[in-house]
């Protein structure tokens, strides 16, 4: 049982940086000093910015009682990840950012960046422009010029050029963090009493609040210990639980992770942006860094903010539950992200006719009714089939 | 009041729209493919490709100013879409599921064209649209401009124009016409200068024009721009204009004060508003909206062209930029005040007017005011609510 409670542990460490995203960075930051920049999630080059020897840190962490904050300047039908990241930094939550990288991934994003800009501007403010079709060739060559400038700004704001060399480095590093975490998330497929929902999910959140270094070795002990236990013990009981997909944005609140841990259901997939997304696929380390970094951006699993006529997310999805072996499809949606609701009905039905149950779940940073969600899932889990999970 | 003098070409106009409507119609039974276009989208490709290019924001737009875009939009929300989504797609994707028609049927797309640089919904729409239908969509894409644009982002316009020439290839089966597009550009040039011409004697005190009648006469410069029908159109047009000048027949005729307005007009609410304006001797003389449609293009260099043409438009360029443009059309107008609209429907433009509105003010020294509504839908418009901030902004009028 010492094992198991060492699991638990190593686990709490990113439960910890998620609850106080700011103490580990500002800690790292007084050791080694060096600009932080943010981020808002997650389509950015993390590689670059940190090639440049800043600290690259993503603004995932939300404190809901800031997202009123906004509201001189941020109309309240924007969606409340905007709103409550805008409003966090007007409360001087992130006054110890040097920049802020906002990717344009839909017209909140695209808008806000300009209000920010004006009304609480760090020392580096930047848009990455991605192109918002993926499947084209000018969408590649768009892309790896957009890099380019980027990583230009970056230079010049860090006072320093990025060799190749370093910026392959960072893109090794960056390939460890992923490769690990999708074997922590393989293992928590597998085993979810060992790795729960919960875990997975903060283990990749965290990931972005502190330096990918630390990261590792926190990953890795983890998986040590992790395979151990799996060696240890009979894997007969272990596969036990209702398998879903979950597909959406960001995991907001944070309580959904332990309300499906709690109804017996075993996230298998996901497509979220601080979830599988984030750690999908790796960035190819022979070869110009730019480029690669371009096709790993360009082949990250399909969103609602890109066109991707090649691989519909229509398509990807049916596919994806098939593949996973999931029972059932939750989408998990911030009120207002247009981007999701665009898609929502069309999905829903052609998850439907292929057979797939799903259930929707709304909610909004700052104002969320737990209960209700619970409720929601609580149902959603016991039609999918309750008897598995109290079962033998 | 701009509606109590109606204008002769209103009748042409009407005549002009049902030929448009008809066209859309009889398309496809005509062996033409039936392409979805963007109001602000290189048309000029669609009508040398030889396709129908077919408006579904213009549908929006006229159920809109039916009164009827709530209730088909409640088609779109009974299947699941949401009511936050832009008025314009409710109503086109509303329509495809309706029992009832009240302004005609959306026409079907055999092809989806859009240009997302007026805003990402058109995107959604149009992917959503490609989906429900089952047809080839291509978007456009227009990375947002910041202070100028760049060779990169030419560069990736002018690529895309080639992959959508493309694309119009393999729908029509036939090699894409260049000195057609040639003389499209040509008539949408011709079409576009008499517009901006039209558009301008709205800066005259007082001005036989305003921006109420320009929502009312844009169409043809949105459906038909790049053709002969356009250019006729607003040849009449200018005429009349100028024949109600030289009889002293004005838009409000006790004209005292100039407005800037931003962005839409509340379609349903065209006359409420325009009635409000001119019981305060206001004209409202210009928005960045109706100055959308301002392209000149250079036939030596098309495609380039097309690409600055597009790209660049202000729907299109960053925070500051768009500060700046409403600010020289101000000066150029010489407006007395300002009014933005906070338009539930459309995000984009939207977003940021807060911060706007005081900074147009400190910078200009004019009273402007934020108002929420929605374009299209009443649902989310209180007349009481906006009457009551326009009664303080006009207060502050002097
Ligand atoms: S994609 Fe959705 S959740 Fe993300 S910023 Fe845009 S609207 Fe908000
Ligand atoms: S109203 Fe706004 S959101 Fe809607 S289609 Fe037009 S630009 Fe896009």
């Amino acid at each position: 049982m010492t094992d198991h409670k060492t699991i638990k542990e190593l686990c709490a460490q990113f439960t910890r940086i998620i609850n106080e995203p700011n103490l580990e960075i500002q800690r790292v930051h007084a050791e080694k000093p060096a600009p932080i920049i943010g981020f808002l999630p997650t389509d950015v080059p993390e590689e670059l910015i940190h090639a440049s020897g800043a600290y690259p840190y993503g603004l995932v962490s939300y404190e809901g009682m800031w997202v009123n904050r906004a509201d001189a300047h941020l109309q309240t039908w924007a969606c409340s990840l905007a709103r409550c990241s805008f409003g966090m930094a007007l409360a001087g939550k992130f006054d110890y950012l040097s920049g802020l990288i906002i990717p344009h991934i839909c017209d909140t994003t695209r808008m806000i960046s300009g209000i920010w800009k004006q009304t609480r501007p760090y020392d580096f403010m930047e848009n990455f422009v991605l192109p918002r079709q993926v499947d084209r060739p000018s969408a590649r060559s768009y892309l790896i010029g957009e890099l380019g400038r980027l990583k230009a700004r970056l230079e010049s704001f860090m006072g320093r050029s990025i060799a190749d060399e370093e910026l392959q480095r960072s893109i090794s590093l960056y390939n460890k963090n992923r490769t690990m975490l999708r074997k922590l998330y393989q293992f928590h497929v597998r085993r979810p009493d060992l790795i729960s929902n919960l875990d997975v999910f903060n283990a990749i959140k965290s990931a972005m609040l502190i330096p990918k270094e630390l990261h590792n070795v926190m990953v890795s002990e983890l998986l040590r210990v992790v395979e151990q236990q799996t060696h240890e013990r009979n894997t007969d009981d272990a596969a036990r639980g209702v398998r879903v997909l979950v597909t959406g944005k960001v995991w907001e609140p944070p309580a959904i992770m332990e309300i499906l841990d709690e109804s017996g259901g075993v996230c298998v997939a996901d497509d979220l942006s601080t979830g599988y997304r984030y750690i999908a696929n790796d960035v190819t380390e022979n070869g110009n860094p730019l480029e690669a970094l371009a096709d790993h951006q360009l082949k990250r699993p399909p969103s609602p903010c890109f066109v991707n006529r090649g691989q519909d997310r229509l398509e990807y999805l049916v596919d994806k539950v098939k593949a996973s072996g999931a029972r059932g499809v939750i989408f998990l949606h911030l009120k207002f992200c247009e981007t999701e609701n665009y898609d929502y009905p069309l999905l829903r039905d052609a998850l439907f006719d292929a057979n797939i149950p799903n259930v929707r779940v709304e909610s909004e940073i700052g104002n969320v009714s737990h209960g209700q969600i619970s409720t929601r899932i609580q149902a959603f889990m016991e039609m999918l089939g309750g008897e598995e999970i109290y079962g033998s | 009041m701009a509606a109590s003098q109606p204008f002769k070409t209103a009748g042409l106009l009407k005549g002009l729209m049902a030929k448009y409507y008809e066209q859309g119609n009889l398309a496809r039974e005509r062996g033409v493919p039936v392409a979805w276009v963007t109001a602000v989208s290189p048309v000029e490709l669609v009508y040398a490709a030889g396709l129908f290019p077919y408006y579904p924001e213009n549908f929006g737009a006229l159920a809109a100013a039916r009164k009827v875009a709530d209730k088909i939009s409640m088609a779109a929300e009974t299947r699941g879409f949401f009511s936050d989504l832009c008025g314009y797609a409710r109503c086109g994707l509303g329509d495809a599921y309706a029992q009832e028609h009240p302004v005609g049927k959306i026409v079907r797309p055999d092809l989806l064209f859009c240009c997302n640089t007026q805003c990402g919904s058109l995107q959604k729409w149009f992917e959503t649209a490609g989906r429900l239908y089952k047809a080839p969509y291509f978007l456009l894409d227009a990375p947002l401009i910041e202070n100028a644009s760049t060779e990169l982002v030419k560069r990736y316009f002018v690529e895309q124009l080639e992959e959508a020439i493309n694309f119009f290839e393999v729908a029509t089966g036939s090699p894409f016409n260049f000195d057609r597009l040639a003389e499209v550009l040509d008539l949408a040039n011709e079409a576009c200068r008499l517009w901006n011409e039209i558009l301008d004697m709205a800066a005259m005190k007082p001005a036989p024009f305003g921006f109420f009648d320009a929502c009312f006469h844009m169409a043809p410069i949105v459906t038909w721009r790049g053709t002969k029908e356009a250019v006729m159109y607003y040849q009449e047009l200018k005429n009349e204009l100028e024949d109600r000048l030289s009889k002293k027949i004005y838009a409000v005729p006790d004209e005292r004060f100039k407005i800037y307005w931003d962005h839409i007009p509340v379609w349903p609410k065209l006359r409420w508003f325009s009635d409000l304006f001119a019981e305060h001797g206001a004209l409202v003389a210009v928005s960045q909206y109706t100055h959308s449609w301002a392209y000149q293009f250079d036939l030596d260099r098309p495609l380039e062209s097309l690409a600055e043409n597009y790209s660049e438009v202000f729907s299109n360029r960053d925070f500051e930029d768009r500060i700046q443009l409403k600010i020289n059309f101000m000066k150029k107008y010489q407006i007395d005040g300002f009014a933005l609209f906070s338009n539930r429907s459309c995000k984009p433009t939207a977003f940021g007017l807060y911060d706007k509105r005081k900074i147009i003010s400190d910078r200009t020294g004019l009273p402007g005011i934020v108002f929420e509504g929605d374009m299209s839908d009443l649902r989310y418009f209180s007349d009481e609510q906006v009457r009551n901030r326009f009664k303080i902004f006009f207060e502050q009028l002097t």
